[in-house]
């Protein structure tokens, strides 16, 4: 889901005539976390149903990785729609924080997926996710949004995605629109003395 | 509506609907809504809601915008039920109050107030009307109508009731005329786009809402460029295009309407006419198109000048320019302007080596209206004619209309004297700036000095001719940036012994001689061209010599530091006593801190 928000607003990006020049400059403070945290995810998702301990741990990992993740949002709110992915990420957390570390899913959305999907749900060896029931706390902040025809992918999502990927949106506009404007501003500039000269 | 509530009515007002508007929000509305799917339309409501009023539609002429989130309240009524329209409200307003901070809270409160109130009444309404929630049954179409009637009535009622509470009367009912205007059309597109949301719900809500808002969203950006080319052609039509400053037409309006308000308020106001000295040299001599380009980088500078202030500046016309200055009196204008002429003075512009003083200027008029003056027009003129004669006085200059020196006392050799010293303006502007403005001071000081008419009239004549001689110097040390040598000083010196022999050449001007001869000399007796101290030299000459040394030190050269007018009076008092005759300087600097007090006290800041 975070990967088509991102696509999207790339591609939005470019019908509003932006341009990615801005990502060959440092965005984020701490940034090497941002790679860190993805592979320590990784590794989770890959290790835990061959490597025991690591199952057991995986809701814990995970746990560790979203308040990581919330830090690195948090020293870089400044920088627009950040503050948005927060409040998204946060909403995640909330959830599965008090659903033991897990992300609640609706079955009655899910209706519309995979069944493989539903299945790997249950048993429990889908990271990350576990079927949503009558004791779970916050279940309005589930997976209980489904995405599916007119959209290409079918897939059950939370408030929180769609917080973050409107705070993703912003993000990703702001950087490919801003330096757009700057650039503009000096061509005139430029254009502006070479009228003089021509006298 | 972001004002202090002070007002006891307004206070119990708010305080009576946000209580109803809460208890209305406690009674049918809820935190939660039942069930997922519920929550996930839910979802997707405050989403619509949160765009709609992010981006309104703009409507010229400004300040009309029209937000749909009205529709969207109104369908969700008229398909699903209270408690989601009220629960769909409650979170847009938190988020909104959350994201709009500027937005006074008790602002938001009473929006919240004011919907639920709406909404609630007009489901009221809806359900009296014989209407039934959920698809729409066009036989009773009638209580969709009457449904949204009532909700803008209410809505326009308890907006004006504020107003009513908060203000006077008559602001109130003008409130509610601007209000009705244009109402008719967007409360029939928001019913309209009600009823095609309710369709589009019955068919396929989460699709269906998008479509909705997405077509919601491309009409505000349609009609933000809309908006946007109706800005731009309205500027367009006020804004000269050569300079980016005011036109001709749009001065005359603002000023109108200046002029009015200052009237009517009895505040001050002044305006300055101000003109670009020998712009027809430059453009003869660099071509119209670096005319045109020194314009607009005047303009530019100027433009700068007023940014930030109240004042605005307008292009009249060629090469003229005016300044509207409220709530401000003509000498701290005069001082705005001189501040500013000096700035012009020291700014490089292209080819400005050709102009006489080698630097852009322009000479200034200023007027201040006072109760005689009836219309703009007579300000303006007032304020030309003093432009016009900060030129006679020669040019880079700044005049205050009716603080002319009056001439007529003086009689006829004035005329001649005039005549004699015009050679100077072709040869050495600045010894000609200098002689009309010791003259301008002789006059002014001569006035308070207990003189016979006699002797005013001489040390006047004397002051204007006195630099006379200095035709006889050569250019080339007239003009001399650097340092002078010795034998060019030399020369310079002689300018006056060659000065009393021009004005001894005529009978009339005997009695001026000795003051074009000897205003060089000391009290100290270190002066030229005899060297004499004390009582030995005539007292008008020691008058004109503290004068003179007094605008020498204070004359403004282009790209050059000036010395302050305090700075000029604490060195007279220095050298009172060696230099000058102390009891000169003592009422000299009386004089000039009296007359210029504003130059006085604000010279440092400039």
């Amino acid at each position: 889901m975070v990967i088509d928000g991102i696509i999207l607003s790339v591609i939005v990006g470019f019908i509003r005539k932006g341009n990615l020049s801005k990502l060959t400059q440092p965005l984020f403070k701490w940034g090497w976390m941002f790679p860190l945290l993805l592979a320590i995810q990784l590794g989770v998702f890959y290790f835990q149903n061959k490597v025991e301990w690591i199952g057991q741990a995986s809701g814990y990992v995970y746990i560790i990785v979203y308040v990581l993740g919330l830090l690195f949002l948090w020293v870089n709110r400044h920088q627009k729609g950040l503050p948005l992915v927060f409040v998204g990420v946060f909403l995640n957390f909330l959830v599965m924080i008090t659903n033991g570390g897990r992300m609640p899913v609706s079955a009655e959305a899910a209706a519309g997926l995979d069944p493989m999907y539903m299945e790997a749900i249950k048993n429990g060896f889908y990271a990350k996710h576990e079927l949503l029931t009558q004791s779970t706390t916050f279940a309005f902040l589930g997976d209980i949004i489904p995405v599916g025809p007119p959209y290409p992918r079918s897939q059950v999502i939370s408030i929180g995605d769609v917080i973050m990927n409107v705070g993703i949106f912003l993000f990703i506009q702001d950087l490919m629109l801003n330096k757009d404007n700057e650039n503009s501003h000096i061509s005139y500039e430029s254009s502006d003395l070479k009228g003089g000269e021509i006298q | 509506m972001k004002t202090p509530l002070d007002h006891l009515t307004n206070k119990l007002y708010m305080l009576l609907i946000n209580g109803i508007g809460l208890t209305i929000f406690f009674v049918f509305g809820a935190f939660t809504f039942n069930n997922l799917s519920d929550w996930v339309l839910g979802y997707a409501l405050i989403g619509a809601n949160l765009l709609l009023t992010h981006f309104r539609i703009q409507m010229p002429p400004e300040g009309n915008s029209m937000s749909m989130d009205s529709a969207v309240y109104l369908a969700c009524l008229f398909y699903f039920d209270i408690q989601i329209a009220l629960s769909v409200l409650f979170y847009t307003s938190i988020i909104q109050f959350i994201y709009e901070r500027k937005t006074a809270w008790w602002v938001h409160l009473y929006n919240f107030s004011i919907y639920s109130i709406m909404i609630y009444s007009s489901y009221f309404v809806f359900q009296w009307t014989n209407g039934s929630v959920g698809n729409i049954h066009l036989d009773s179409l009638y209580s969709y109508v009457i449904a949204l009637t009532w909700y803008f009535m209410i809505n326009a009622l308890l907006i004006m009731l504020y107003f009513v509470t908060y203000e006077k009367k008559n602001n109130a009912i003008k409130m509610f005329k601007g209000m009705t205007r244009g109402t008719i059309e967007s409360y029939v597109s928001t019913l309209i786009l009600a009823i095609v949301l309710v369709l589009l719900f019955q068919s396929e809500p989460f699709f269906g809402l998008m479509l909705f808002v997405g077509l919601a969203l491309i009409l505000s950006f349609a009609f933000k460029q809309h908006f946007k080319l109706y800005k731009d052609a309205a500027r367009k039509a006020n804004i000269d295009q050569l300079t980016g400053l005011f036109n001709h037409g749009y001065t005359k309006e603002l000023l109108d309407k200046v002029f009015r308000e200052s009237k009517e308020n009895h505040k001050p106001l002044s305006i300055a006419f101000i003109d670009i000295d020998d712009f027809k040299k430059y453009n003869n001599g660099n071509g119209h198109l670096k005319g045109d380009k020194l314009l607009e980088e005047l303009g530019k500078q100027l433009g700068k000048s007023v940014k930030d202030t109240g004042y605005s500046i307008g292009r009249f016309s060629g090469e003229e320019f005016v300044f509207i200055l409220p709530d401000t009196t003509a000498e701290t204008a005069s001082s705005f302007i001189d501040c500013l002429r000096k700035t012009v003075n020291d700014t490089y512009y292209d080819g400005v080596e050709l102009l006489p003083y080698g630097c852009l200027s322009f000479s200034a008029g200023i007027a201040q209206l006072h109760p005689e003056i009836v219309t703009p027009s007579e300000l303006l003129s007032k304020a030309a004619q003093a432009m016009s004669y900060a030129k006679m006085q020669g040019k880079n200059n700044t005049h205050i209309f009716g603080n002319e020196i009056e001439e007529d006392r003086l009689e006829a050799p004035i005329e001649e004297i005039e005549q004699q010293l015009n050679i100077l303006l072709a040869k050495d502007i600045y010894t000609y700036r200098h002689s009309k403005r010791v003259y301008k001071y002789a006059v002014e000081f001569s006035q308070l000095l207990d003189l016979k008419d006699q002797e005013r009239k001489q040390l006047i004549l004397g002051a204007l001719i006195h630099d006379i001689g200095k035709v006889e110097v050569p250019r080339e040390i007239i003009n001399k940036q650097g340092k002078l040598d010795y034998h060019e000083w030399e020369i310079i010196k002689k300018h006056v012994t060659w000065g009393h022999e021009i004005v001894s050449s005529n009978k009339k001007f005997e009695s001026i001689a000795p003051l074009v001869e000897l205003h060089h000399e000391r009290f100290d007796g270190k002066g030229y061209p005899h060297g004499l101290s004390g009582q030995e030299i005539p007292k008008l000459a020691r008058i004109l010599c503290v004068i003179d040394s007094f605008d020498a030190m204070t004359t403004e050269r282009p790209y050059q530091r000036t010395k302050s007018f305090p700075e000029a009076i604490a060195e007279l008092k220095a050298c009172a006593g060696s230099q000058f005759d102390k009891d000169i300087v003592e009422p000299f600097v009386r004089y000039i801190e009296s007359t210029y007090p504003l130059t006085t006290e604000t010279v440092d800041v400039l």
